[in-house]
């Protein structure tokens, strides 16, 4: 914390204290909505430097608050009262566990004489995010409130960041306290190793020089460490193929030749072999998730692990790991360079072989799509074109489904904090309050939420909100009227059997009408030629948010496809088709 | 099947057995007994937690407890409790 003010010996409300907390913790954009409980809180945030930005919806406030912490890499903030706003700030919060996004939500109490008595907006939110906050706080006593705020915001953005919830009772916002901002932090309990074990280096970079298929396996906590730089030293120090997980993508630039990927189960041919032929996975900052590892038993077979994190729960969680570094990664790779260097040059792999193999793989099995024979929009080729028109430095958002696979692979990232999903929840709805967080942390990047149809309805009251306080931001909906990676599911699956997963969204709603009544500038699109000019129509609105309806065909489905619980090995390019193994030199 | 028997000191707070209980729970780690009692510091509680780790590494489940902010430490006493018995009185006779 940089800047620290002195201490306040005057007396002022724990609201007041509060407000000045989170001054002090250097907040200055904050998202939420007021409430009985909380209403103490909002009289001094009426005063207060802090940018609050007044949702429609308590979940908007956490999404725009995790959009906002994903750009930025600082603390996001969202503040409701309790109760039902409490509880509407439970999806956000397990979101950002998932995704490991340091995330601060404060929520309003009922006084603590009526806790426990089911009083009017009573919830247990304290025990109710317990599983999913990486701690929380019920304070009850207002001299409390400097030191849990800075508290609070120290385990949110130190170790493996997460949200981290206080919740504090109306009447410790209503008595009268001081304010005292502690100098430093001291937590018995909470001391994450940020410096990696200079043997593990070590013992690292013998494994690597030792291995003759190796390939580094990048998370998200790459992003998260600011580690991209030198990241892609120590690749190119070592010439060894990479690939990005969803969490990860712009961790490394796609256009880089070394690059194969997205693992994964819409992953690569390239990126899921190359996991799967490997003899040593470099692991950064991932954590073997279901969706990367396919068949847990049958995946990479003959691969060493090693496996940097700077969390120590996920070493050995899912898949034994030969060698463990814990530590910020971005610490980690850089002592990593110097010991790879000095064990490179005992014995210099030859990877050529293996090089040979990927790029032949990269090559054969390049992502794809057909389109539609109907003349209709084809979904990818519209995320495609968004991406290419827009550029590199446009910040992505997307909700869950089949746009969400689409806009991981056909859009080229090339820089960190520039793609922005739910990842590990899975959260249908997140695109367009992440996009509004994400302006709000990057006023000046363009920033498109590539949208489906479905998750749009979830979510999109928020427009409002960006509408009436000049957040810009340009939505692309891929309306294919359906559930859409359901549906493609029940296509596979469920013999086409399409139970409730009809939206019938090219009849109701009317989404231009919709997104004008809001306060935005509604476009539609329904024609492969009419494609760019939307695309450029939308690009050329910077004082209003857009909201374009792509009206695509709905029968397109996202390939390549690792079923789920099944081996990466059974990959399939397209429906009943695998890649021609026999025809790979592997 | 194998129990463990992990001696961890937590915070003296409210909740805190809710969160080692729920974190018990949701990671289905089976809690053979659980005992909570004061330590000469007040600030601090002890809890003896004995586990059966079936299915799951102990490394894993003292790295998951480990990353509660409200515990301290977490020491593996299993096969030492025994000893420390035989050094107290034998109330049972």
């Amino acid at each position: 914390m940089a800047h620290i003010p002195t201490a306040d010996g005057t007396a002022m409300t724990g609201a007041t204290s509060l407000v000045k907390s989170l001054e002090a913790a250097n907040v200055d954009v904050m998202f939420g909505l007021p409430g009985g409980a909380i209403l103490p809180a909002y009289d001094p945030i009426f005063d207060s430097s802090i940018r609050h930005i007044l949702v429609r919806h308590e979940q908007g406030a956490g999404h725009a608050a995790t959009g906002y912490a994903q750009v930025t890499g600082r603390a996001g903030v969202c503040i409701a009262t309790s109760g039902p706003g409490a509880t509407n700030l439970v999806t956000p919060l397990m979101d950002a566990a998932m995704d490991s996004v340091p995330l601060i939500a404060i929520t309003g109490q009922v006084p603590s004489a009526a806790i426990g008595t089911d009083a009017f907006q009573e919830a247990d939110i304290r025990g109710i995010t317990m599983p999913f906050t990486k701690h929380n706080y019920l304070v009850t006593n207002p001299d409390e409130i400097p030191g849990v705020i800075a508290e609070a915001f120290h385990i949110a953005t130190t170790g493996r960041p997460g949200p981290v919830l206080v919740d504090v009772a109306k009447d410790a916002l209503q008595k009268m306290t001081t304010f005292n901002w502690p100098t430093s932090i001291k937590l018995a309990g909470y001391n994450p190793q940020t410096t990696p074990d200079a043997q593990a280096i070590t013992d690292a970079a013998a494994l690597i020089a030792q291995s003759s298929k190796p390939v580094f396996y990048v998370g998200g906590g790459v992003i998260k460490a600011n580690a991209h730089k030198e990241l892609r030293q120590l690749v190119e120090l070592l010439g060894a193929p990479v690939v990005t997980t969803l969490m990860a993508r712009g961790a490394f630039p796609d256009s880089h030749p070394l690059h194969m990927g997205m693992p994964g189960m819409h992953g690569t041919v390239a990126a899921v072999t190359a996991l799967q032929k490997a003899d040593l996975l470099i692991t950064l900052g991932a954590r073997f998730d279901d969706r990367v590892t396919g068949k847990l038993s049958t995946f990479a077979p003959n691969a060493k692990i090693l496996h940097a994190d700077i969390d120590p729960a996920e070493i050995g969680k899912n898949r034994h790991a030969d060698v463990a570094v814990v530590g910020d990664v971005s610490e980690t790779i850089s002592a990593l360079i110097p010991a790879l260097k000095a064990a490179l040059a005992k014995s210099q792999p030859d990877l050529s072989t293996w090089m040979r193999q990927m790029n032949s793989l990269k090559a054969t099995y390049p992502l794809g799509y057909d389109q539609p024979e109907d003349g209709s929009l084809s979904p990818q080729h519209v995320i495609q074109r968004i991406g290419q028109i827009s550029g590199t430095d446009t910040i992505f958002t997307s909700g869950v489904g089949q746009h969400q696979m689409w806009a991981s692979q056909f859009i080229s990232y090339e820089h960190p904090r520039t793609w922005l999903n739910s990842g590990g929840a899975g959260t249908m709805g997140y695109g367009v309050p992440a996009a509004m967080g994400a302006k709000v942390g990057a006023p000046d990047a363009t920033v498109w939420a590539i949208d489906g149809d479905g998750c749009f309805q979830m979510t999109n009251q928020e427009l409002v909100t960006c509408a009436l306080n000049n957040i810009p931001i340009k939505v692309a909906i891929i309306n294919n009227e359906s559930l859409g990676m359901v549906r493609q599911w029940q296509t596979l699956f469920y013999e086409g059997r399409y139970s409730n997963t009809n939206l019938e969204s090219k009849r109701v709603p009317n989404f231009p009408m919709l997104a004008e009544s809001m306060g935005c500038v509604g476009l539609s699109c329904e024609r492969p030629e009419d494609l760019d000019k939307t695309i450029e129509k939308a690009m050329s609105i910077n004082d209003q948010p857009v909201v374009v309806d792509f009206r695509v065909h709905r029968d397109a489905m996202v390939w390549p496809m690792v079923a789920a619980g099944t081996s990466n090995d059974e990959i399939m390019i397209a429906r009943a088709t695998a890649p021609d193994w026999d025809s790979q030199e592997l | 099947m194998a129990i463990h028997k992990l001696e961890v000191l937590v915070e003296n707070e409210p909740g805190v057995l809710a969160r080692v209980a729920g974190l018990f729970a949701r990671r289905t780690y089976n809690i053979d007994s659980l005992v909570v009692g004061p330590t000469e510091n007040s600030k601090i509680s002890k809890m003896n937690i004995e586990v059966s780790v079936e299915g799951h590494s102990l490394e894993q489940v003292i790295a998951q407890l480990d990353k509660l902010v409200s515990v301290i430490s977490i020491k593996d006493v299993t096969g030492k409790v025994k000893e420390i018995h035989d050094t107290q009185p034998d109330y049972q006779n």
